[in-house]
């Protein structure tokens, strides 16, 4: 009996397109790989599902792996569609989530805006009982209130309820008990409690996640739901997972269950897929840049692990404090620069690029489609750099005359000619994002030259050089199939859960004790989840980070723990380990004592990995010069117009090598390579620019 | 290539740098209230001390350091000035600006064997000696009760450190450890600026950054005498009785996109630690510039351009020496909100009434009664903001002499300090009410768990926020001590308050000023306040 072929789908549904990935490896190894794209189809999005399996020759029955990205969580975040929600708190903090933290990053503005809260005062209640920051009971619970509470939040029509108890880190039994009260009372209220989410301190952030969560809940259950039965009606046997926000999937129960931590699945995709690469091609210290349509997202992986935080915040702008999401994130930069970023010119004749996108309609001039504004995509194609001819992989004819009318407005308002406007577009945009990259490594501690920068996206491999040369990257990787790069992210995903639970702990003692414990406790309860949710307890692993610091400081620093079970040894280990990492990245050491202020449990579940296979050589002896197309005049902007050989990327092949100036076109994405940079194609066909010291700036 | 986007890179990196370094600081400070309360600045000047951008968390921290950069030029010889030095002072009476705790470091930075520009940073320490632990004794008779005074010197000789100054420092703190940590991160914030705009100055050529900094101060000049051309040309007068029962006369003439402010009149510098350098008070000026002009845009030299100041020397405004200055920020908290209630009154639909208007400086210190550790709580307070036309004001928000300050959670206090926090909410105080009614101020309970200290600065606690357009005066800054004993006490500005085990410290802050009659509200925002259980009534007032 033959083995049977493993088949990973994923699929993404974005605002415009439903993109999917498909990998089909054969029992002889051989791998197919196929990409498709179709419109989204709001309200039902699983119509577009069915729709891009249908055009990418996805036989449903067959396939044993489905990742799904969507955008709901956010979109019913941003657009303020979720359910009505109702807060339980402590007595003395129902105000918590509308204090918030004070903090107002638009300072001269004597206008300021606090963002509203999620729930008015009228639906936020309180009920008496105290846990302390030890996890010990001070004041019993009291839940004589709770029905009375409870018929008002329904005769408000109230559709979900968050609960979010003062301490409830250290001790879930106050949340638990809420939570049962309230399902005796009510059984059909959708219900979150911050514990389940989240079990780090800091009320403001935890009440918040727990009430988004709560927004949210229902409509995400709906969604998932209407997939799930779509799927089944399709006889789809395998397994379906939902991306979240820390590079790995989750199942659909607890999806449903916990929606909120899908609120960034898109960009942690494509940053998992970075880290992904990385390995397989042995570069584990990357500079990841995603450039889209409407923004850039960058995020610095190290030791080929990827950076997830629980500091994160939605709608945060430097004229807006935003809303905290305290949940498993990855570590991201974002700047509303990409491909449709307009230009404009300001009242003293500066050109400012973005962050106003001409979005998927009208999209830049090029488009066709009405658009009237100078866009980085206009500038690009009026330098020759993107092929009029080869425009969006030939799917369309650029307008050519529309992107000359647009930069030519720029252009006179700055007095100067049409070229010079559209290198000045090209040059305004990539300081923009070398400043996003400059955030992500030297702000925080790291020397971006260091570093391999992996541009994907629509727009990576036409910006990714430029931005190298300016930061010192002396290496550029464009990912074979770069403008779908993140649904193969999606594909390569492990079963993926952050648990970050604080704990304040000296680090004397029996203090390993307690850490032992701890770390037991969460992987026993991890564990758990998991078997009622069919996963096996041996498909399970760990890793262990500990949240350390000086004593009474604020910022922590992770530290990876020795292997459990802990003895009195691995506290010395773990101190030894801190002052190392501490000093990397804060620059001095102390002689103060060190604490524990919390752990950090990844917890990945095995469900089939797979290698990436290598790209079939072509015919021995074939040289760059098969996939050669023709000659013609690029304007590298600072570097001037170069004679430039164009290739066709779908005729590289692995060892084939060559110099710039040379531009390869691809169908989803064209890259730029500068006079002087090396190119070779590596052995799964991802092309890697080598700079050379004259080309770094 | 056209040089304008090159001075576009140029001033855009420069921004970058500025951010660096205040990353750079943030993350190495000790001290909580540098990282937390963000009690810190940094700039990057011209050569002449010209503020080229600065990096702040708070607008009070804008357009400082280019003066203390200014004052040491005036009183260096230029060839004493080496690649590697780095130069420090703490004292408002030799270029300091602000008050003693706060401590400057600069940096000059060389490209071609020329001085082009420098990098600087303020931060608070928090002990740099003095009476009381905290260097901040309200019953400061001259500013060596204040601590330390460091005047204008360099502390690094050429890369080389003058081991006698550092040892001076660190043996008059109470926490030296801590703020050798700060000085060190101090340092390498601005060592991290200088190479960064070397490399800057390096990659584009002197000429074109030079260009590059004119070009921004002249943009930024032009930005705020437009905006103030399309203000109406008037001299606004205001008198203002202050809680301590003090006058102040102040006038304000905006002219021939000049903004002119006359401070001449002001009362006598204080006995006390509640005067303001002239520099310092020129912050406060510079404050209200900006926010009548040119809110959105990053400041520099050319931002304040349109500015004069008139101060009376022995004023509080331009003390002479050895008068305190510790409490120099509530001084200029209430100077700036004087100045903005002065143009308001002229130009009411513009502005927002006033709002709680003081740091509240609240420490609470002690030993921790799980570990026995001692402990020292210093936090600002956040209060409500006035209403404006169109908008009802800002509940619970920090003052605006903050910026991105974040208040410490619950949560985390109990843990950090062993106290109780049994409450944090609204202010249910009546006032502020109006057409569109002033935000809300809060309710704090702390409770000892041990013995402690505690010391407050509140100012407001006498004359509430004033009101605009016939909208009601807000409510009163304060603290209640319910002792354990029975009494209770209501301070505004006290320090070292004995804290038995027990006692209750009640912390209510103001709501901000009302806008307009309160019979003119609408009817829906009247029954949306009444389902939130939001008090307003102020008739008592």
């Amino acid at each position: 009996m033959s083995i049977q072929p493993i088949i990973r789908v994923a699929t993404d549904v974005g605002g415009t397109f439903t993109d999917m990935a498909f990998i089909e490896v054969g029992s002889d190894g051989t791998q197919i790989v196929r990409t498709a794209k179709t419109d989204t189809t709001p309200p039902n999005f699983e119509q577009g599902v069915l729709n891009v399996l249908e055009r990418g020759r996805v036989e449903i029955t067959e396939v044993g792996f489905l990742a799904h990205g969507t955008t709901v969580v956010i979109n019913a975040l941003t657009e303020r569609k979720g359910a009505k929600t109702g807060l339980i708190t402590t007595e003395g903090f129902r105000d918590s989530l509308e204090i918030a933290r004070g903090n107002r990053p638009d300072f001269f503005n004597l206008h300021y805006q606090k963002p509203a809260p999620f729930v008015p005062r009228y639906l936020r209640r309180e009920l008496p009982g105290r846990i302390t920051y030890r996890g010990e009971e001070r004041i019993p619970l009291d839940l004589s209130g709770l029905s009375a509470i409870l018929d008002d939040f329904k005769e408000q029509n109230v559709e979900a309820i968050a609960i979010c108890l003062l301490h409830s880190y250290a001790n879930t039994r106050h949340e638990e008990e809420v939570i049962a009260a309230i399902k005796k009372y009510w059984l059909d209220v959708s219900v979150v409690a911050s514990h389940q989410i989240n079990r780090e301190w800091r009320e403001y952030e935890r009440t918040n996640t727990a009430v988004l969560s709560a927004y949210v809940q229902p409509i995400a259950e709906q969604y998932l739901s209407g997939l799930e039965s779509a799927m089944d009606r399709k006889g789809f046997m395998g397994n379906l997972y939902v991306m979240q926000s820390n590079c790995g999937v989750d199942n659909l129960s607890r999806s449903k269950r916990i929606p909120i931590t899908m609120v960034e699945s898109g960009p942690a995709s494509g940053v998992l897929a970075a880290a992904e690469l990385g390995k397989a091609i042995g570069e584990p210290n990357i500079l990841a840049l995603d450039i889209g349509g409407t923004t850039a997202k960058c995020s610095l992986i190290e030791n080929s692990e990827v950076k997830i935080v629980s500091d994160y915040w939605i709608e945060r702008t430097p004229s807006n404090a935003g809303y905290p999401v305290m949940v498993p994130v990855v570590d991201i930069v974002e700047i509303g620069n990409g491909g449709g970023s307009i230009a404009w010119v300001d009242e003293f004749e500066k050109l400012h690029v973005g962050p106003k996108s001409a979005g998927a309609l009208p999209g830049p001039a090029a488009y066709g489609k009405g658009g009237v504004e100078a866009t980085t995509t206009d500038a690009n194609l009026l330098l020759g750099r993107i092929n009029p001819e080869y425009f969006c992989g030939g799917e369309i004819q650029a307008d050519v005359k529309a992107s000359t009318d647009a930069v030519s407005r720029v252009a006179s308002q700055l007095g100067i000619d049409m070229i010079e406007a559209a290198r000045g577009i090209v040059r305004i945009a990539n300081n923009n994002m070398t400043n996003a990259l400059k955030l992500v490594s030297l702000n925080r501690g790291y020397d971006p030259r260091d570093f391999t920068l992996v541009a994907f996206g629509g727009g990576g491999g036409m910006h990714g050089v430029a931005l190298a040369a300016e930061l010192g990257v002396k290496k550029v990787i464009i990912p074979n199939g770069a403008a779908v790069f993140s649904a193969w992210g999606m594909i390569m995903s492990d079963l993926r859960r952050d648990i970050f639970v604080t704990q304040l702990l000296d680090l004397q003692n029996d203090a390993w004790r307690i850490l032992d414990e701890l770390l037991l406790q969460v992987e026993d309860q991890a564990i758990a989840q998991f078997a009622s949710e069919g996963v096996s307890n041996d498909r399970v692993s760990f890793r262990h980070l500990a949240k350390m610091r000086y004593q009474n400081q604020e910022h922590s620093v992770e530290v990876e723990v020795p292997r459990r079970p802990l003895s009195k040894s691995s506290l010395s280990d773990l101190e030894i380990r801190f002052h190392e990492i501490y000093e990397r990245e804060y620059t001095y050491r102390l002689q103060s004592p060190v604490e524990i202020v919390g752990i950090h449990v990844v917890v990945t579940a095995d469900i089939g990995r797979f290698e990436l296979s290598k790209v079939k050589v072509a015919d021995a002896g074939c040289g760059p010069e098969t996939a050669h197309k023709e000659i013609r005049d690029v304007d590298f902007a600072q570097e001037g117009v170069h004679s430039t050989s164009i290739y066709d990327g779908a005729l590289l092949s692995p060892g084939m090598e060559f110099e710039g100036p040379a531009v390869i076109e691809d169908s989803g994405a064209t890259t730029v390579i500068h006079p002087g940079n090396k190119a070779s194609v590596d052995v799964f066909g991802n092309i890697h620019i080598v700079l050379t010291e004259d080309s770094n700036g | 290539m056209d040089h304008r986007f090159t001075i576009t890179v140029i001033q855009s990196s420069l921004l970058a740098i500025a951010e660096e370094m205040f990353a750079v600081l943030k993350r190495t400070a000790m001290s909580p209230i540098i990282y937390e309360v963000l009690d810190a600045g940094v700039a990057i000047t011209d050569a002449d001390g010209r503020l080229a951008c600065s990096g702040a968390g708070i607008p009070s921290f804008v357009g400082v350091l280019d003066k203390t950069v200014k004052a040491l030029i005036d009183n260096t010889e230029l060839s004493s000035i080496h690649p590697g030095d780095v130069f420090c002072t703490n004292d408002p009476y030799q270029g300091g600006v602000t008050h003693s705790s706060d401590v400057i470091l600069m940096v000059p930075v060389f490209a071609q064997n020329k001085l082009i520009a420098w990098t600087s940073n303020i931060a608070h320490w928090s002990d740099i000696g003095g009476a009381t632990p905290g260097s901040l004794p309200t019953d400061a008779k001259d500013i060596f009760c204040e601590g330390l005074r460091i005047p204008m010197i360099k502390i690094i000789q050429a890369g080389n450190e003058i081991e006698s100054v550092f040892s001076i420092i660190q043996t008059n703190s109470r926490l030296p450890d801590m703020i050798l940590g700060d000085l060190w991160a101090g340092i390498a914030a601005a060592r991290r600026g200088a190479i960064r705009v070397s490399e800057l100055v390096n990659r584009y050529g002197v000429d074109i950054f030079q260009t590059a900094m004119e070009d921004s101060f002249y943009i930024e000049e032009s930005r705020v005498k437009n905006a103030l051309s399309k203000l109406e040309n008037d001299t606004y007068q205001l008198e203002s009785i202050l809680d301590d029962g003090s006058i102040h006369l102040i006038s304000v003439t905006i002219r021939d996109e000049m903004l002119l402010v006359d401070l001449t009149k002001a009362p006598d510098q204080h006995d006390g630690p509640y005067n303001t350098s002239r520099d310092s008070a020129m912050i406060a000026c510079q404050m209200l510039l900006k926010v009548i002009s040119t809110p959105k845009s990053p400041a520099n030299d050319g931002s304040f351009r349109a500015l004069k100041v008139l101060t009376r020397k022995g004023s509080c405004y331009d003390p002479i020496a050895p008068a305190a200055q510790g409490y120099y920020f509530e001084v200029r908290m209430s100077l700036f909100d004087m100045l903005l209630q002065c143009l308001s009154e002229g130009m009411p639909n513009l502005f927002p009434a006033g709002h709680f208007a003081s740091i509240c400086g609240t420490v609470i210190s002690g030993i921790h009664p799980d570990h026995g550790r001692r402990f020292t709580m210093v936090e600002p307070q956040m209060g409500g903001w006035g209403a404006s036309l169109g908008q009802d004001g800002v509940d619970a928000m920090f003052s605006l002499t903050h910026g991105d300050t974040y208040r410490c959670p619950a949560e985390i206090s109990e843990a950090r300090y062993g106290i109780d926090v049994d409450r944090v909410a609204l202010n249910s105080s009546p006032g502020g009410d109006g057409q569109w009614r002033g935000g809300r101020g809060l309710e704090i309970s702390y409770r000892m768990r041990g013995t402690g200290q505690l010391s407050v600065g509140y100012s407001r606690s006498v004359v509430p926020p004033w009101g605009l357009a016939g909208g009601g005066s807000g409510s009163v800054n304060f603290v209640e001590l319910h002792k354990v004993s029975g009494d209770t006490i209501r301070y505004s500005s006290k320090s070292g308050i004995l804290l038995d085990k027990g006692d209750i410290i009640r912390i209510r802050t103001g709501s901000g000023g009302g806008w307009g009659s309160k019979k003119l509200r609408h009817q829906s925002a009247i029954d949306s306040d009444l389902k939130d259980g939001i008090n307003v009534s102020n008739e008592v007032l």
